[in-house]
């Protein structure tokens, strides 16, 4: 008895159908414009924004044509695998010929919705997600047939539980210390057992064969993703807004067309760099965003303010989950074999990563190092340290950070927001005396 | 050879929440300072403010070179020729009042700021307490009136006291129904008051241990010239802050110092 209490007993409440259609029409329409708003904004910043960036606007519509044309797949036969994070292995979802997406929400209004469940300081990323989910608003999301959860944060831990009241939930279990012998071992059981998970669920093994393929596509990938930002270590040929919202599409675009898509764009910009036709003044102050991920279409306030204000700044570069961090690392593989296939998606997924929630006898070394490595390679002036109330690593780890930037004489702004329109007056005083500061100090 | 006219006036005002500040400098010397409450049109108090200064200084609209503008509601002089921001225009009156000054507090009615600056002032680093009251201005109107004591005793009357009472500063709306319960309890306002200072102190003083604190210390804005919120956050921070003579007017000044240098840019 008690137990199916409690097996029985879910998190969210039941809502009356009404009200769910009620609040999915009005979320919806509103994002819709948040959408056109943000794509707008970036032209008018953008006066000559090639042609090329217009495919990307089109995928970034989260209700447009993307997600019918997964529905259509799915319709076809074809599974769909969501994922919160980018700990899931893409490779395998995509060799399974499934679907992969990824799930986590950036809508300002669903976070209003978590609410009801979620005390408020809790990560906006995981209420908005659950709020979503509670109005079937996230086309991606709803759409999957199973969701890949790794739980890399404790948010994420208790959204497994939540999401799995809807789906079926992977869970995988990253070590959280990286450089102990064992836990990579333990990692790669995990990405076998995920790989088992796949091929149950979509019906289709994962060959060696489909697995080097989907490997090799996704290095193409790579390969297109650092094409692009080689593009932003210079002279401004693209703006900052424009490079991060095309590394996001990567998420729930079909992969092959997206890589296609980029470097067509990079064909446009390189010719431009050429002719010195440039996107922002060269002088702008050259930001690196580095934090909690800013997800589609809401987090763009951000950037937007940074990017529009006076004196204007552009990011070059960022780290992110959201952004750089996506698809900065290929999977290596020496022998294509089985066994080194997976050996090689279990490294590259774990050891690569910088996420705060690892840590290894000096810290998030890897994190510091990147950050480092990049102020050189991209002429960073500043960094904009964002945090949302409740993201715990980011925001502890902001100490450490500013400490080494100091040393590097690099300005560090911590910039801790929420999923709020409302606070925008207030930061744009902050980002302005930022960016001011960093003009200041080109000046000299 | 004819001598070149070389005099720069320029002016800066500061757009604060509360009040509005100009001040008008001729060869970086400040030779107007006025100002007015923000009322309900921004836009025209500016005018009238600059006007009153202008009248003060025995200028010409037309004598000033370049006017540049600060604070909150920065959007609501149109006519200035230029902007900056609130902690830009901090750093370079800090630096003005005080060559020595490396760190610039500033406790206005609505926000508290600190700023880290060099000796040109020109800014280094900043933090902003944007977020609640209990740290700037308002915080101790609202607690002199729930005490029933004038704004302005609020200083003196907290110096009388030996010990401070205790109160949530957290937010003031707590702070206000814990001051009602201390004076429930018949502990004295000076003690009271003294403990809205410690309070008030305390948040700002954490704010700017969190930006580093380097010597001197500056504290304007204000808030400034309130002796009770001086002797607590001398208390808090432990070293000797230093405070210029008009502390309400270092952002109009900052403003107009940077208005100097882009009118000589111009040239």
């Amino acid at each position: 008895m008690a137990s199916e209490i409690e097996t029985g007993t879910k998190y969210i409440p039941e809502m009356a159908q009404k009200e769910i259609d009620k609040l999915n029409k009005s979320i919806k329409t509103a994002s819709i414009k948040v959408i056109e708003e943000n794509i707008k904004r970036m032209k008018k910043s953008w006066n000559n924004r090639p042609k090329t960036m217009e495919y990307f606007d089109e995928v970034s519509n989260l209700f447009g044509l993307r997600a019918k044309e997964i529905k259509k797949q799915k319709e076809a036969g074809k599974k769909v695998i969501g994922y919160s994070c980018i700990f899931a292995p893409i490779e395998m979802i995509l060799a399974a010929d499934a679907i992969p997406v990824r799930i986590g929400s950036g809508w300002y209004d669903t976070a209003k919705l978590g609410d009801r469940i979620m005390p408020v300081e809790i990560c906006p990323v995981i209420r908005s997600t659950v709020g979503a989910k509670m109005i079937g608003l996230s086309p991606f999301l709803e759409l999957s047939d199973a969701v890949v959860i790794p739980l890399t944060c404790d948010g994420r831990t208790k959204l497994s539980e939540i999401l799995s009241d809807y789906k079926p939930v992977w869970r995988m279990n990253p070590p959280r210390v990286k450089d102990d012998p064992h836990t990579l071992t333990m990692w790669k059981k995990e990405i076998q057992v995920i790989k088992e998970k796949i091929e149950k669920l979509t019906g289709n093994k994962i060959t060696r064969k489909k697995l080097k393929k989907t490997i090799e596509t996704m290095q193409k990938a790579t390969k297109a993703f650092r094409r692009l930002q080689e593009l932003r270590k210079g002279v401004p040929v693209i703006n900052g807004r424009d490079a991060m919202l095309v590394n996001q599409t990567s998420l729930w675009d079909n992969i092959e067309r997206w890589t296609q898509k980029v470097n067509e764009l990079c064909d446009e910009l390189e010719k431009r760099l050429e002719q010195k036709e440039y996107s922002s003044y060269p002088e702008t102050p050259r930001v690196m965003i580095t934090g909690t991920p800013m997800i589609w279409p809401d987090s763009w306030k951000v950037p937007n303010l940074i990017e529009e204000s006076n004196p204007q700044g552009i990011v070059v570069v960022d780290e992110q989950c959201s952004g750089d961090r996506i698809l900065y690392d290929p999977v290596g593989v020496d022998e294509w074999t089985m066994n080194d296939m997976i050996d090689a998606i279990s490294e590259r997924y774990l050891m690569a990563c910088t996420c705060p929630s690892f840590t290894s006898e000096h810290g998030n070394e890897d994190r510091v190092n990147w950050i480092i490595d990049r102020i050189k390679e991209y002429k960073v002036d500043g960094v904009i340290y964002y945090v949302v109330r409740g993201c715990i690593l980011y925001a502890m780890e902001y100490a450490r950070i500013k400490r080494v930037l100091d040393k590097m004489n690099i300005p560090v702004y911590y910039l801790d927001t929420e999923y709020t329109r409302e606070d925008v007056g207030q930061m744009k005083t902050r980002v302005e005396a930022f960016l001011e500061m960093l003009e200041a100090r080109i000046d000299i | 050879m004819k001598k070149e006219k070389t005099e720069v006036i320029s002016a800066g005002i500061d757009m604060g929440t509360q009040r509005i500040k100009v001040a008008i400098l001729k060869d970086k010397q400040i030779i107007a300072q006025t100002q007015n409450f923000v009322g309900f049109e921004p836009t025209k108090a500016a005018e009238q403010t600059l006007k009153d200064a202008l009248e003060t200084a025995k200028l010409s609209r037309e004598d000033i070179q370049h006017i540049t503008a600060t604070g909150a509601s920065v959007n609501m002089a149109p006519f200035a020729d230029s902007t900056i921001s609130m902690m830009g225009a901090d750093a370079k009156a800090g630096a003005y009042f005080f060559s020595s000054a490396r760190t610039v507090i500033d406790v206005g009615a609505e926000d508290a700021r600190a700023i880290k600056c060099d000796e040109t002032g020109i800014m280094q680093d900043f933090v902003v307490n944007a977020r609640c009251a209990a740290g700037a201005g308002t915080f101790i109107e609202a607690m002199a009136r729930a005490l029933e004591v004038d704004l302005e005793d609020m200083g003196t009357l907290s110096l009388k006291a030996e010990r401070a009472s205790q109160i949530n500063a957290s937010c003031v709306i707590f702070a206000e129904s814990d001051v009602v319960s201390l004076i429930h309890r018949e502990e004295p306002k000076s003690e009271i008051a003294r403990a809205i200072f410690d309070a008030m102190a305390e948040r700002v003083a954490s704010m700017a241990h969190r930006l580093g604190i380097n010597k001197d210390i500056i504290l304007v804005g204000g808030v400034a010239k309130d002796v009770g919120f001086v002797a607590s956050l001398n208390r808090r921070i432990g070293m000797d802050i230093l405070i210029p003579k008009e502390p309400l007017f270092a952002g109009a000044v900052g403003a107009a110092l940077i208005a100097d240098k882009r009118a000589k840019r111009k040239r």
